[in-house]
């Protein structure tokens, strides 16, 4: 018997973080905000029951929230980050294979049973993971993992399915994919629904059966792989390692307009030094930077533009990194105009272990090293006092333009000075 | 550098052995076992286990102080005689749960604290069971 492909996701993860380390906010209606605490990212079911709409500008909705008593967090990425590995690591030891597909969900392999459907194990699966970590999930479990995708839509939107639905173990999944529109399968992007629409292809069943020749002429051999994938025959494959990532780029809003140069600098710098910490956590070096700004593009007058500077040795000292940076920003920089955003792209990334030493190199092989243990050492504090615990110069100290998080809860799993407090009273 | 994520970055304590500046190896070189890790012996199941600060006198009977470390493994069943984290009007409460006279109970380790009948409090959930306090003696270091 074939195996089978799980699609396992978290609901309203972010929402449901904050509630697993608060008691206070169980049972509570809670939103979590965009960065900037620009809008609605996330509902607990309980906010959703209210009517609170996704995607709403916080600013609009504030007085219907405090209406309703509606708990508002800013989003904390250093919470969902940990909960996230723990609830990758809690799924592993019952599937074959999982590929972690984003922050909250996975794509899992495991075997079909002869003579049973997987219902009852991933209902046990799910109470496991309620009880273990406090997060409800969605399991929706087929012979493939676009079929996987869509029965785990459906695991969430009948309520009578309890957050898991096995289409494998139907016996004709025709009704499942009829009332699937075109738009919501995975991988169907809006240039194909459209093309799909125009044809008189309105849902996945129809997708499903047209004719492949038609598709193959359009999307290609993507195309043919998705109508597979909907007639229940595995052709996309699970990804256990991601591929070591060949650039890596760190860009925000601010939250008010910068039009000073120092605020620029400063800005740049700081994503210089988030950037250089990721590549640490790589185990990369780099060897081109890029840095780039623009200001809003619905304002008038749009100004945008990129710098670039080639290092002459592939490094990830974020001093090394901030000096090549900033000098990039006065070529960046206009007066007068009013930036948005900003960021720095980091490519030509290479493995730690490659580097190639050459005779014009800065720094002798001791120098790098007694650098390399400062650099451990600085993300080393940062990672257990905090991020900023150890800040460079560059950064400036409580700058105007950085993300707003007024609401951000406590990094209750990830810093001793942040645990939740155990009463004994 | 100890890293708060138990199972990424376990803190390693040589156990034995000796670097010789010149000459002979330590004899011992040959024995060393790969080190103590605390984690391993206070953590057991990673990912469902959480740290918690506390707050109060209630348990110090069962020898637990104001300010003490509390790891929590949410994996564990509550049983009559563990100390478990209750959710109790919104906020995380430390009690031993009990059975007394085929009730289950919440009973504080403190005699200045009444115990609470679990059949009397409406909604109580047992967030997680306390399995080990880290308690720093005086001041130190």
């Amino acid at each position: 018997m074939a195996d089978a492909i799980a699609l396992i996701d978290a609901n309203n993860f972010y929402a449901s973080c904050e509630q697993a380390l608060d008691p206070a906010l169980l049972g509570r209606p809670v939103v979590v905000l965009s960065n900037n605490d620009g809008c609605v990212v996330s509902r607990s079911s309980e906010a959703r029951q209210l009517g609170i709409a996704m995607g709403k500008p916080y600013f609009q909705i504030a007085s219907q929230l405090a209406r309703h008593g509606v708990v508002v967090r800013s989003s904390n990425y250093a919470l969902y980050g940990d909960m996230s590995q723990r609830l990758m690591s809690s799924l592993e030891p019952y599937v074959t294979e999982l590929e972690v597909y984003s922050i909250d969900e996975a794509f899992a392999r495991l075997p079909r049973p002869r003579h049973s459907d997987l219902n009852r194990w991933a209902s046990a699966l799910r109470s496991r993971v309620r009880h273990n970590l406090g997060l409800p999930i969605a399991i929706g479990l087929a012979p493939s993992k676009v079929l996987a995708k869509l029965a785990n839509h459906v695991a969430k939107a009948d309520s009578h399915h309890a957050g898991v639905f096995d289409l494998g173990a139907t016996a004709d999944p025709t009704p499942w994919l009829e009332q699937t529109p075109v738009e919501e399968v995975w991988g169907v992007g809006r240039q194909l629904s459209r093309w799909c629409r125009l044809r008189g292809i309105a849902n996945a069943r129809q997708l499903r059966d047209m004719a492949s020749g038609e598709l193959r002429a359009k999307a290609g051999v993507v195309g043919v792989r998705l109508q597979l994938e909907l007639q229940g025959l595995s052709c996309l494959p699970l990804e256990e390692a991601p591929a070591a990532k060949r650039e890596t780029c760190v860009s925000r809003s601010f939250s008010q307009p910068i039009s000073t140069e120092t605020e620029l600098r400063q800005a740049v710098a700081s994503y210089v030094v988030r950037a250089a910490e990721k590549l640490r956590r790589q185990g990369q070096r780099t060897g081109r930077i890029t840095v780039f700004a623009r200001t809003s593009p619905f304002a008038p007058g749009f100004y945008s533009q990129a710098a670039s500077t080639v290092l002459p040795l592939a490094s990830n000292d974020t001093a090394v990194l901030l000096q090549a940076a900033l000098r990039l920003v006065p070529g960046l920089f206009r007066p007068h105009k009013r930036f948005a955003k900003a960021g720095v792209l980091l490519q030509e990334l290479q493995p730690e272990q490659q580097l190639q030493h050459h005779l014009l190199a800065p720094l002798t092989l001791e120098h790098q090293a007694r650098r390399e243990a400062l650099m451990q050492r600085i993300d080393g504090l940062n990672r257990r006092y905090g991020r900023g615990c150890v800040q460079w110069g560059a950064c400036g100290l409580e700058p105007a333009w950085a993300m707003r998080r007024e609401r951000l809860s406590r990094a209750a799993t990830t810093r001793f000075s942040d645990l939740p407090t155990a009463w004994a009273r | 550098m100890g890293s708060l994520r138990p199972e990424r970055q376990p803190l390693r304590l040589p156990l034995a052995g000796a670097s010789v500046a010149a000459g002979f190896p330590s004899p011992a070189d040959d024995y060393i076992e790969v080190g103590l890790d605390l984690n391993e012996l206070l953590i057991r199941h990673p990912s469902s286990t959480f740290f918690l600060r506390v707050s109060g006198d209630s348990m110090l009977d069962a020898g637990i102080q104001h300010g003490d470390l509390l790891v929590v493994d949410r994996s564990l069943e509550a049983r009559p005689g563990l100390i478990v984290v209750a959710v109790l009007d919104g906020a995380f409460t430390l009690k031993r749960l009990v059975r007394h006279r085929g009730r289950l109970r919440l009973e504080a380790a403190n005699s200045a604290y009444p115990p609470l009948e679990l059949h009397q409090c409406g909604d109580v959930q047992i967030w997680g069971v306390a399995i080990h306090v880290i308690h720093p003696l005086g001041r130190h270091g």
